[in-house]
């Protein structure tokens, strides 16, 4: 088989909806995070780097959008920067075509308020039928799906901070084994009060303050003789996606060792030498572990001094969707014509679970 | 096909087995279960039923998480997790295999769910409406993760080498988690998978599906002319699978092989299934196990119990097949586990292949002419089973197929 | 034995806009004898949605099984006056 590439992406960002926003506003490393609304936006948070003037009526259309919840339309918004390419592959194989998207919990603010609803109401099953299936983690991959008419696998991916990473080794592993031509793989993450109030607690002490962001990234990851026939170009190649875990999650210091080995692992996989590595994306999650997982990628590319990028500085914490971001924003850094023979990006995280992930990206054109 | 190490596809077997369920924890009490046709429904206790015409529920009881779960305190798990953790623990000592054992291997986990720790968030809720967010319990937010269900399986058997990958692609998840595991292994990619799924009873579904009109007054009854629908119930199946090779190194008992999967998307309605796309999916299977529909010899319906699914499942399964085989539905038993119903589903499909017999639908009265299938009412039935299909559907026409099979010498 | 009583022209217009607003639709578009499923569109979840709006809205419990003979307006205002009608027998 060969190489697996990605041949397009799409991302909803706090920057605009769109890849060209998502560029620029990474270009200019311009912060998107701005004070929220308090009447709108209750919560912990005083600050937050929201996709601007999004709704659902607004970005996926008046019809049918009336109780579909923010993530379902920041995911169908994302999916729709994509398909208009594929327009004739989906219409002729829809089966062909899978949708892989990640997600945190879905949508927290979706079940939370139908649980309230059961609670409050006159009867407890006095509840809005038709936002049952908001309240089930499945749902943003499945509209994405039935507003686009993709056919092929639908899957939902979680864990938490490498769940872009890790939809990304879901959708490979699907390609490989032969389920399907293509995917549209990535994440989707919205801002909710929920949400909010749900991070705020879960984080430790000296990560409360960072800003809460959204947003959504999807690629399209086939075969490159397949993005060769359909006449895209081959952005990158998905050289590696790899993740290990920490002995002891509760020691900070172990997740350095572990992100190291992971990052070694992966760079023997995709066959890249550590020099060849000209960008890093690091989820950059604030506290201890940011520390460690910095020092890890020291540790693993040695004398290489490739470029950083820190997104969550510009888009806050994205959660599930994060690692997500951090890939389109290695293949926006590199260009239209994605990323240069013999050269690599190489995309981190580390979970507070104790779980650590990478991904190497290599040019295309490099062949191994 | 070949894959880039140069080798060719391994055969995936199981040969561990975990289940928590409403009639019996581990598989030997599953089986037992299945014999002779045990059902796990009783009232339900996990919340406040005041208010619900009736509420009747597959729960496990009698489930004590520090019997099972040893390194990690118990109570940084939700529910679900602390199944899934569990039915881990089970099939990796089913397998005859210690967790250090296992450690040394590269693993894949991959875990299905339909809610996650959803009955965490509705006990939030209640928090938040009686004295504000504010007073959240962080421990309780933090095991409130879909993320979780995966990554405490690695934490508890302390695995190092190892993906942790949850899977809440709803009411079909265990397939998905099975099949991503299948083909982590035929692969090379990894040397061994613990994949099934996992969901503990909560109030936000329960109310939903009873809002639709969906749940049973009293039990359930897949198939019959008289079926109300569901009963929400609980548990999770975890299987260990390892390549045929690697199974026989060891001298590991060998439940059933893995033939393969199919996945589709109906593309169509958020909770009405369809017909013909699920049709398809069966074939899509079929072609990827590399068998035929005449070779099935018993169906493990996804049968929940409802008008609607029923039917639709019934008439996909005679479009694919001349002369359906037997077709059977463990809701009846254990209710609707959500994301771990196709992994149970799994877990009983194999045992039902090294038991030889398949198991009943129970509750049965009349079968429905507009199913009319041999749904082997209410007894087990003796019979000697070579492929069987393991179907599952889920809630935005996710549908997944997954075929077992008694492992041949041949390949 | 309950006997009906009808609603107001408040009531009515209040049970047009609820399904109105699930079927979405113009009310000028919707008549007292147009089928919801046939004219409007409806699916099953649709038909659900409006019996669980209107016995939120009355405070009333509507039977399942009166989903099948909801197919109009004129069909569904019959209904919440039987239901109406039950809640303050029971009331009484």
């Amino acid at each position: 088989m060969s190489p697996l590439v990605i041949s397009a992406w799409s991302a909803t960002s706090p920057f605009g909806v769109g890849a060209d926003p998502f560029r620029a506003g990474l270009e200019a490393g311009r912060s998107a995070v701005e004070p929220v609304d308090r009447e709108t936006h209750p919560g912990p948070f005083e600050q937050a780097a929201l996709v601007p003037e999004f709704t659902a009526a607004r970005y996926v259309g008046k019809k049918g959008t009336r109780t579909m919840d923010r993530v379902t339309a920041l995911a169908v918004t994302t999916v729709g920067g994509l398909v208009k390419d594929l327009t004739d592959e989906l219409a002729a194989h829809p089966e062909q075509t899978g949708l892989v998207l990640g997600t945190g919990s879905g949508s927290v603010q979706s079940i939370m308020d139908f649980t309230r609803d059961s609670l409050v109401g006159e009867r407890p099953y006095h509840v809005d039928p038709a936002r049952f299936p908001n309240t089930v983690m499945n749902r943003a991959a499945g509209q994405g799906a039935i507003w686009h008419r993709i056919k092929g696998p639908n899957t939902t991916v979680a864990g938490g901070t490498l769940t872009g990473l890790l939809a990304l080794s879901y959708a490979v592993r699907l390609l490989r084994g032969g389920h399907c031509g293509r995917v549209l793989c990535g994440a989707a993450e919205e801002y909710s009060t929920q949400r909010a109030w749900l991070e705020w607690h879960g984080r430790a002490e000296e990560e409360r303050d960072t800003p809460l962001g959204e947003g959504s990234a999807v690629f399209l990851v086939e075969s490159a003789e397949a993005a060769e026939a359909a006449g895209r170009t081959a952005l990158a190649a998905i050289g590696a996606v790899r993740f290990r875990a920490c002995a002891e999650p509760e020691g900070a210091a172990t997740a350095r060792r572990t992100l190291a080995d992971c990052v070694r692992g992966a760079l023997d996989a995709a066959g890249v030498g550590p020099e060849n590595v000209r960008a890093v994306l690091p989820l950059a999650g604030g506290g201890p572990l940011a520390t460690q997982e910095a020092a890890a990628v020291r540790d693993a590319l040695g004398e290489a001094r490739p470029r950083w990028t820190r997104l969550r500085d510009l888009v806050g914490d994205t959660s599930a969707a994060a690692t997500s971001l951090q890939l389109a924003a290695a293949l926006a850094e590199s260009g239209d014509r994605g990323l240069a023979p013999g050269e690599a990006a190489l995309i981190t995280g580390v979970d507070r679970d104790g779980m650590v992930g990478c991904a190497v990206l290599t040019g295309a054109g490099a062949r191994r | 096909m070949v894959y880039d190490d140069g080798q060719p596809p391994r055969r995936v077997v199981i040969t561990g087995l975990g289940t928590v369920t409403s009639i019996g924890l581990g598989a030997p009490a599953f089986l037992a279960g299945l014999r002779t046709g045990r059902s796990g429904v009783k009232p339900i206790t996990t919340f406040d039923t005041t208010g619900f015409a009736h509420a009747n529920g597959c729960e496990v009881a009698d489930f004590d998480p520090r019997e099972w779960i040893h390194r990690i305190d118990t109570t940084e798990l939700g529910r679900a997790t602390q199944f899934s953790v569990a039915a881990a623990g089970m099939a990796v000592a089913d397998a005859g295999l210690t967790p250090q054992e296992l450690g040394e291997r590269r693993v894949l986990v991959s875990v299905g769910t339909t809610d996650a720790e959803s009955g965490d968030l509705d006990g939030l809720a209640r928090t938040q409406l009686d004295e504000g967010p504010e007073r959240w319990a962080p421990g309780v937010v933090r095991r409130a993760q879909a993320g979780r269900l995966s990554s405490a399986v690695v934490r508890e058997l302390g695995l190092v080498d190892v993906e942790a990958l949850t899977i809440p692609t709803a009411c079909a998840a265990g397939n998905y988690a099975i099949g991503s595991g299948f083909d982590a292994i035929r692969s090379g990619e990894v040397e061994a998978a613990l994949c099934g799924g996992a969901d503990a009873v909560c109030r936000k579904t329960f109310a939903g599906f009873y809002r639709l009109g969906t749940i049973a007054p009293e039990v359930c009854q897949p198939f019959d002319k008289d079926r109300k629908g569901i009963l929400t119930g609980e548990g999770a199946g975890v299987l260990l699978l390892e390549s045929l090779e690697s199974a026989r190194a060891r001298g590991a008992r060998i439940y059933a092989e893995v033939l393969g999967y199919g996945l589709n998307c109906d593309a169509h309605h958020p909770v009405a299934p369809d017909q013909d796309s699920l049709a398809r999916c069966m074939e899509v299977a079929h072609r990827n196990a590399g068998v035929k529909a005449e070779d099935v010899d018993f169906i493990s319906a996804h049968g929940t119990g409802t008008r609607a699914n029923d039917v639709t499942e019934a008439g996909a399964i005679r479009q694919v097949f001349d002369t359906p085989p037997p077709t059977i539905s463990i809701k009846s038993m254990i209710g609707h586990s959500m994301g771990a119903a196709s992994a149970l589903a799994a877990a009983a499909c194999a045992l039902a292949i090294t038991e030889d017999f398949i198991p009943p639908t129970v509750n049965h009265r009349e079968t429905d002419p507009e199913c009319a299938l041999d749904c082997v009412p209410n007894e087990a039935r003796a019979a000697r089973l070579d492929v069987v299909q393991n179907n599952a559907l889920a809630f935005a026409g996710n549908n997944a197929v997954l075929i077992l099979g008694r492992v041949r010498e041949a390949a | 034995m309950t006997t009906t009583q009808q609603l107001s022209a408040d009531d009515r217009a209040r049970i047009k806009d609820i399904i109105c607003d699930i079927l979405e639709i113009e009310p000028d578009d919707m008549t007292d004898t147009s089928r919801f499923k046939e004219d409007h569109e409806a699916d099953s979840m649709g038909a659900i949605e409006i019996l669980s709006q209107l016995e939120r809205a009355f405070g009333t419990d509507i039977d399942q099984a009166e989903l099948a003979t909801m197919v109009n307006l004129e069909a569904v205002v019959r209904v919440v006056e039987a239901a109406v009608a039950a809640k303050s027998a029971q009331a009484s």
